[in-house]
């Protein structure tokens, strides 16, 4: 779109002459891809590297900005009739104009079987402003490890390919651990990438052969360990592990990116909830608020479950809640909360 | 008339688990399907209003003035009935598409959405047809049931309704000011509180259609203004005519307070199927209508994607023989004549005729005897947390 176009359709005369809809709904009418705020975009290319992921390439309209080395987006979908949201890593180098995401199939999940089974070329999807805080603003630093495990690949590769892109590639030991080599995604650009640049050295660990990750692992792998700053990602049975290790052998910051929520304990809740939308009343004991929704037989939005991404956010008419992440009970009329990290701590009327 | 006492309460019951039964089915198989035809009438809405608009540019030729208003009238008759009455009903919600979204969207007609949802979806759905607790029997000008006293401005109700077919947006706007309970039961800040809303959402689509899109027009505004003005007219008579016909046809019934209280949940479906009535019809006149030609069915499931309602429309008329409940429907002038006779009949100061224990066109006959029910209460449909609030 053109600078001069897009500043008309942002006036409020566009506004006003479109009022009680929006100029995006009319810029429908041409492409459903145009907006004048929300970034969008089209599948360019589908490529699948393994049988259980895919790998998107995705043309984004002018209202995507660039984003920071391992940041994610919230990625929404049209499926069967409804709108799906759900977080994925950016995995392409920050300041790239296409985005590429990898998505591995995650148990039954619908958005990524579909996409891992059905994705193609062209399709219209949803996106966010890049969200994540996985690379803070440093300077890249002298040393650095990359560790990563399954899907988790993903944010590691779009710092060390932003890293390479921005000609400030540090002493780097990128370590990943994939189940067996069949699962081993971006391989052909690792090893391309480690014979160009002396100073990235890889470390690939399948743990169907040689184990989940190990104190001797990394000793022997590892050098200078202590001298590296760390980026994290992985399950969270791998991260927890990954991180008591290193922090036997570092000091220097280690920062992480979540795809689960970390295992908290069983989240309980007590009381009543009334969904008030669908006359549904049901007991608050098991669970967040959103799993006590979908085992009543309601289907709430939701994205990560984790309480990152407000896709779940709704109304509460009046009730108490407690934040799972802190356990503080709030006593709310007429409040926005996401569901998926409130449980019910006394009788809650929601809004669906 | 109230509910009909050849059904016990486990027919009652039966008849409501019949229903929810049919719900479940529906909304269990929304898909694909739906969604495209959705879409497919919010691109004709949009295609016919910028088309329309764009003639309405060149209005001093004639035909291009009619067309334009006439692509208009379509749009903004679609926008009102099929697209923004259902949307706010929640019908789309399933999609989460947040264009379709019963919390966000507004209409475009002059009664801003927040306060619709109230009157309509709350008071007038939950309420439907209990004289004196429904907003919508008579809209508080007329007088649409014998159990309303009457007084002698009735005498006149055939011109004010008139007025009120031409003037509908604007009826529906002020409507949920309920400015008969103003200084009663409702203070004056709430009133005017309202009152503001009301009006921000009438100067903004007072200035699009009568002053933004005339002066764009520079020359042809005349022809853009008159053009907009008699779509607005169009989109009114219709909508008046529509609404007029799901509620207020010689058999549709009306229910006393006392006969509502402590409803359960098959009791309220029997009310809704009562106090509608169905107006047969082509499936474009259905889309033009936003499908409140199947009045029975839009009040039974409000929230179900219209589309739908063509589906269900035989089985509900199935079920309601089945239970021998009336089930109204006829051609548009049948139901339009109905309606005519209600407004010119109820003008005139007389009481409602006891015609014995049930109406007319209900037989005594029962369904196979039912178990005995277990009566379950609909929270947000039973006339005791009506009285309260
Ligand atoms: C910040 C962030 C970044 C991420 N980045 C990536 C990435 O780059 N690549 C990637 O592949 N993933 C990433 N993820 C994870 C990704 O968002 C999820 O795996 C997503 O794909 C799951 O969506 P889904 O529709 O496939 O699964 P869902 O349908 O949401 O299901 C999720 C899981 O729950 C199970 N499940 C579903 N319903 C039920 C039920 N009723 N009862 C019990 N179990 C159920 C499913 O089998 C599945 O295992 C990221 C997550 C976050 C939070
Ligand atoms: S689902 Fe993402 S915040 Fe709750």
């Amino acid at each position: 779109m053109k600078p001069i176009v897009r500043k008309v359709l942002k006036s409020s005369l566009a506004k006003s002459l479109t009022t009680p809809l929006s100029v995006d709904h009319y810029l429908g009418l041409i492409d459903s891809k145009l907006s004048v705020n929300e970034p969008r975009g089209r599948i360019a290319d589908v490529q699948r590297q393994t049988p259980d992921s895919v790998t998107l390439t995705i043309a984004p309209n002018d209202n995507w900005i660039t984003p920071r080395p391992g940041q994610h987006i919230l990625f929404g979908i049209d499926l069967d009739g409804v709108r799906h949201r759900r977080c994925f890593s950016i995995a392409s180098a920050a300041r790239n104009d296409r985005v590429e995401i990898t998505v591995k199939r995650n148990g039954d999940g619908v958005v990524s079987n579909f996409l891992v089974d059905r994705a193609k070329a062209g399709q219209l999807v949803y996106l966010s402003h890049p969200e994540g805080e996985f690379y803070p603003n440093v300077e890249p630093p002298a040393k650095a490890l990359l560790l990563s495990a399954g899907s988790g690949i993903t944010p590691v590769m779009s710092i060390l390919r932003s890293w390479i892109d921005q000609d400030c590639l540090p002493d780097v030991v990128f370590m990943h651990y994939a189940s067996t080599d069949e699962d081993m995604i971006y391989t052909d650009e690792l090893d391309a990438l480690a014979d160009a640049h002396a100073s990235l050295s890889l470390v690939i660990r399948y743990t169907q052969e040689h184990g989940r990750i190990d104190g001797d692992t990394l000793d022997r792998e590892m050098h200078e360990l202590g001298e590296r700053m760390t980026w994290l990602c992985g399950p969270s049975g791998f991260m927890d592990a990954a991180e008591s290790l290193l922090d036997a052998r570092t000091t220097k910051p280690i920062f992480r990116e979540q795809f689960e929520a970390s295992r908290r304990e069983a989240a309980q809740g007590e009381g009543e909830v009334h969904f008030i939308k669908s006359d549904v009343a049901a007991s608050g004991d098991e669970g967040s608020l959103l799993e006590v929704a979908e085992n009543a037989g309601l289907n709430p939005p939701y994205g990560c479950r984790m309480g990152i991404c407000h896709s779940c956010k709704c109304r509460v008419s009046e009730g108490t809640v407690r934040d799972l992440r802190n356990n503080e009970v709030r006593e709310i009329r007429d409040t926005d909360i996401q569901i998926c990290i409130h449980a019910a701590a006394g009788d809650v009327a929601l809004e669906i | 008339m109230g509910r009909p006492t050849h059904l016990s309460d486990a027919d009652v019951e039966q008849f409501g688990a019949e229903l929810d039964a049919l719900r479940d089915e529906v909304m269990k198989s929304l898909g694909k399907d739906d969604a495209r035809y959705i879409y497919r009438v919010l691109n004709t809405q949009r295609f016919s209003e910028v088309a329309g608009r764009a003639l309405l540019f060149a209005g001093i030729l004639p035909p291009a003035w009619l067309a334009g208003t006439a692509l208009l009238s379509l749009s903004k008759i679609l926008e009102n009935m099929e697209i923004g009455h259902n949307a706010m009903h929640g019908q789309w919600d399933w999609m989460q598409d947040p264009a379709l979204d019963s919390a966000t969207y507004d209409w475009d007609n002059t009664c801003p959405g927040r306060e619709w949802k109230h009157s309509h979806n709350y008071m007038h759905h939950t309420y439907t047809n209990i004289v004196g607790m429904d907003r919508d029997v008579g809209y508080s000008i007329l007088r649409m049931s014998e159990d309303q006293k009457w007084n002698p401005a009735f005498l006149f109700q055939p011109f004010y309704v008139l007025a009120l077919a031409a003037f509908f947006q604007w009826g529906v706007a002020l409507h949920d000011l309920e400015w008969e309970r103003v200084g009663k039961d409702k203070s004056y800040a709430e009133a005017l509180s309202q009152g503001r809303d009301i009006w921000r959402k009438v100067r903004r689509q007072v200035l699009k259609d009568y002053v933004l899109f005339p002066v764009l027009a520079g020359p042809m505004a005349p022809f853009v203004f008159s053009g907009n003005m008699v779509a607005n007219f169009n989109r009114n008579v219709w909508s008046f005519l529509i609404i007029f016909c799901g509620h207020f046809t010689e058999e549709a019934e009306m229910f006393r307070i006392e006969e509502t209280e402590n409803e359960t949940q098959g009791e309220w479906y029997l009310r809704q199927m009562l106090a509608s009535s169905n107006v047969n019809g082509s499936v474009p006149f259905h889309v033009l209508t936003g499908h409140l030609g199947y009045q029975i069915e839009h009040h039974l499931f409000p929230d179900m994607p219209s589309n739908r309602y063509r589906e269900i429309g035989p089985k509900i008329q199935a079920i309601a023989e089945r239970y021998n409940l009336n089930y109204n429907t006829g051609p548009f002038s049948k139901q339009l004549g109905g309606v005519a006779k209600r407004i010119l009949r109820m003008a005139l100061p007389h009481r409602r005729k006891r015609k014995g224990p049930m109406p007319s066109s209900i037989h005594h006959e029962r369904p196979a005897a039912k178990t005995q029910a277990q009566r379950r209460t609909r929270t947000n449909g039973s006339a005791a947390t009506a009285a309260a609030h």
